[in-house]
């Protein structure tokens, strides 16, 4: 059975990216366009794995992260952070969240399923 | 059988007088040998009574007591006069220190027998005399004082017209006795409208200030002295002026009378530069706050500029690569390459993104190091390999040299990577197809220093300057303009700083190749800061 993946971004176009790179290395992929609607298809589906932007419409990544892991149906999912920001204190944020790992954008579409895959234990 | 209790009862008598007496006092026998001490003498020659009695005077306290003046006394005067008062001695006791003493000896009969006993009083008048040395001094001083009163006027009015600051004397009613030549000069006044004249009458009634009159009339009978007193005034003859003044109320030499010395301080000038001063101070923290938000803005600006760039570029590279890569179906060879284009532009684009945010970083000192010990040897070959590819790509010949005791150092890797990317893909890109490029690597005092040089088309001395400068490109028909940003190099010498190395580029002109050359110490001055997860694409190399 195919790996589930939640994917938030509220860019459409890196949104089809992600979703292609990672639908062509197997994965069902479920798609959401800001934090609060990927929560709710997280609590529903229980993905393997999120990979998530971390500037979204209503909240930051960390903040996102931070309401998965207070449910006890989503507080082991991996979640992959992707994001275009180079501030070191963004990335202190990521780094206080367990389970989570961290892609600098622009991706690289010959890694990026790759790289999200070897996160899923 | 009676003398026996009666020696007994005034030797004892003797005994309580010489313990009594506040002076140190000494009995010794005709050798000159101590018989007797009182308790004083203990005291103030800090001795003990085991190491005095029986002793020689010369020998005591570790031989302290071979004075001259003393021996003097004791062998050639006092067998002469049996008695001697007020002899003065100046001594310097190991223990007590430097002492004048008045001794005075006198020559005793014992109370039995024949022998003779030399009493010795010892009078320390060591304060004694530096009070007298002190009132000889006064003494001296006060002749000095009393010389003539013409000499004694004559000296002080020329230290009155010596002195550059105006000065003006007055009487009890506060009338002007004399003043100093610079006044005059200062208030530009005449001798004839000044003195005899009230003082505030000065000048067409100009000195007729009231913080002048609360200094004279109130301040000063109080006082008798006053300093650094600061009015400031308007001057019909001389304009706004802010002046120090220091009053003091003094006898006349002769007669009882008192008069007041005013001595007046201009000091418009020093206010004028203190204000300035004071203001200028002011708009440089203005200023410096200023400067440090907009440092903060344009940090910030280049954070977001960074950000938003980056996302369209994610699109713009993700998607061409894809395409690319013929993923969903094959493409056109036109096609093919069209979609190579846009990968390769949008890559030199994100390549500039990054470097202009490196340098805006380095800049603002924002970048930091994550340190880790790096293993050169193994560092140098493993780069060597990748840039393997870029040179058979050009046809050149790399040689690379690295020194058997090349030690390991402290430093940023993703940064010492970046520095030898950009100087390598420097000197692949200047030097013609056939060349030479290559690499060396050394110990130094302080660390390593490394290499990178080319047979390429060299630097003209005139532009030895700009290629540091930024986005300066020599033209080369060797390669595209595209392939480069102009910042390599700029960068790769900031890095370099920032480790606390050098990096300098020679060339001896155009066509006769170029050679950079930098420095690493062993461990890098900048603090060690753990890095954290990292998959950034930082790395131009990458």
């Amino acid at each position: 059975m195919s790996k589930k993946i939640l994917v938030i971004d509220d860019n459409e176009n890196n949104l089809m990216l992600e979703k292609d790179l990672l639908e062509i290395a197997g994965f069902e992929v479920f798609e959401a366009g800001n934090a609060t609607s990927g929560i709710v298809i997280a609590m529903k589906e229980k993905p393997d794995i999120i990979v998530m932007d971390v500037r979204l419409p209503d909240m930051r990544g960390s903040e996102a992260a931070k309401i998965l892991r207070q449910n006890k149906d989503t507080s082991d999912i991996p979640i992959v952070f992707v994001t275009a920001s180079v501030l070191s204190e963004e990335k202190d944020n990521f780094q206080a969240i367990s389970n989570s790992g961290f892609i600098g954008k622009p991706i690289n579409t010959r890694t990026f399923a790759q790289e999200i895959s070897q996160l899923i234990k | 059988m009676l003398v026996k209790p009666k020696k007994i009862r005034s030797q004892a008598y003797a005994e309580s007088i010489i313990n009594t007496i506040r002076e140190p006092l000494l009995a010794l026998d005709q050798d000159l040998r101590v018989v007797s001490v009182s308790r004083s003498f203990y005291d103030f020659f800090k001795v003990k009574p085991e190491e005095t009695i029986g002793q020689l005077i010369y020998d005591l306290g570790n031989k302290q007591w071979n004075i001259p003046k003393l021996r003097e006394l004791l062998e050639t005067i006092l067998p002469l006069q049996a008695t001697f008062d007020n002899y003065e001695v100046e001594h310097d006791f190991a223990t007590i220190g430097r002492h004048t003493m008045l001794l005075n000896a006198r020559q005793t009969q014992g109370e039995l027998g024949k022998e003779q006993v030399i009493l010795l009083a010892i009078e320390d008048i060591t304060e004694r005399k530096e009070i007298e040395h002190g009132l000889e001094k006064a003494r001296k001083e006060l002749e000095v004082a009393k010389l003539s009163e013409d000499e004694s006027r004559e000296y002080a009015e020329s230290i009155i017209n010596t002195i550059r600051e105006p000065l003006i004397a007055l009487d009890q009613d506060l009338r002007v006795v004399s003043v100093s030549r610079s006044f005059y000069d200062f208030f530009k006044v005449k001798p004839g409208e000044t003195v005899g004249q009230l003082i505030y009458d000065l000048g067409n009634k100009q000195w007729d200030i009231p913080k002048l009159r609360e200094l004279l009339e109130t301040i000063l009978p109080l006082q008798a002295t006053f300093e650094n007193y600061e009015v400031e005034h308007d001057f019909a003859t001389i304009g706004r002026r802010t002046m120090l003044l220091n009053a003091r109320q003094i006898q006349r030499v002769l007669g009882k009378e008192q008069i007041i010395l005013l001595a007046i301080e201009d000091i418009t000038d020093r206010r004028k530069i203190e204000i300035g001063l004071e203001k200028a101070h002011e708009e440089l923290e203005e200023l410096a706050a200023e400067l440090k938000h907009a440092a903060q803005v344009k940090s910030e600006f280049l954070a977001n500029m960074s950000h938003e760039l980056r996302t369209p570029l994610n699109s713009i590279n993700g998607f061409s690569e894809v395409l690319h890569d013929e993923t969903f179906g094959p493409l056109n060879a036109k096609q093919k390459q069209y979609v190579n284009n846009v990968l390769t532009s949008g890559k030199h684009l994100l390549l500039l993104i990054n470097q202009i945010l490196d340098m805006a970083k380095l800049e603002a000192e924002k970048m930091k190091l994550s340190l880790t010990k790096l293993p050169m040897k193994n560092l140098l070959f493993e780069f060597s390999s990748l840039v393997a590819d870029m040179v058979s790509k050009r046809k050149l010949q790399f040689s690379l040299e690295i020194a058997e005791d090349l030690p390991d150092i402290e430093a940023d890797e993703l940064k010492v990577k970046e520095i030898l990317y950009n100087l390598l893909s420097n000197a692949v890109k200047f030097t013609p197809e056939g060349g030479k490029i290559g690499m060396r690597a050394k110990k130094t005092d302080f660390g390593i220093e490394i290499a990178v040089w080319d047979s390429g088309i060299g630097i003209a001395p005139e532009n030895m300057e700009k290629i540091f400068e930024g986005f300066f490109r020599v033209d080369t028909p060797y390669s595209r303009v595209t392939e480069g940003t102009g910042l390599g190099l700029p960068l790769a010498r900031k890095l370099v700083e920032l480790h606390g190395g050098e990096l300098s580029v020679e060339s001896k002109g155009l066509n006769k190749g170029t050679l950079a050359c930098f420095t690493l110490p062993v461990i890098s001055e900048s603090s060690i800061k753990k890095g954290g997860i990292n998959n950034e694409q930082e790395n131009p190399g990458h």
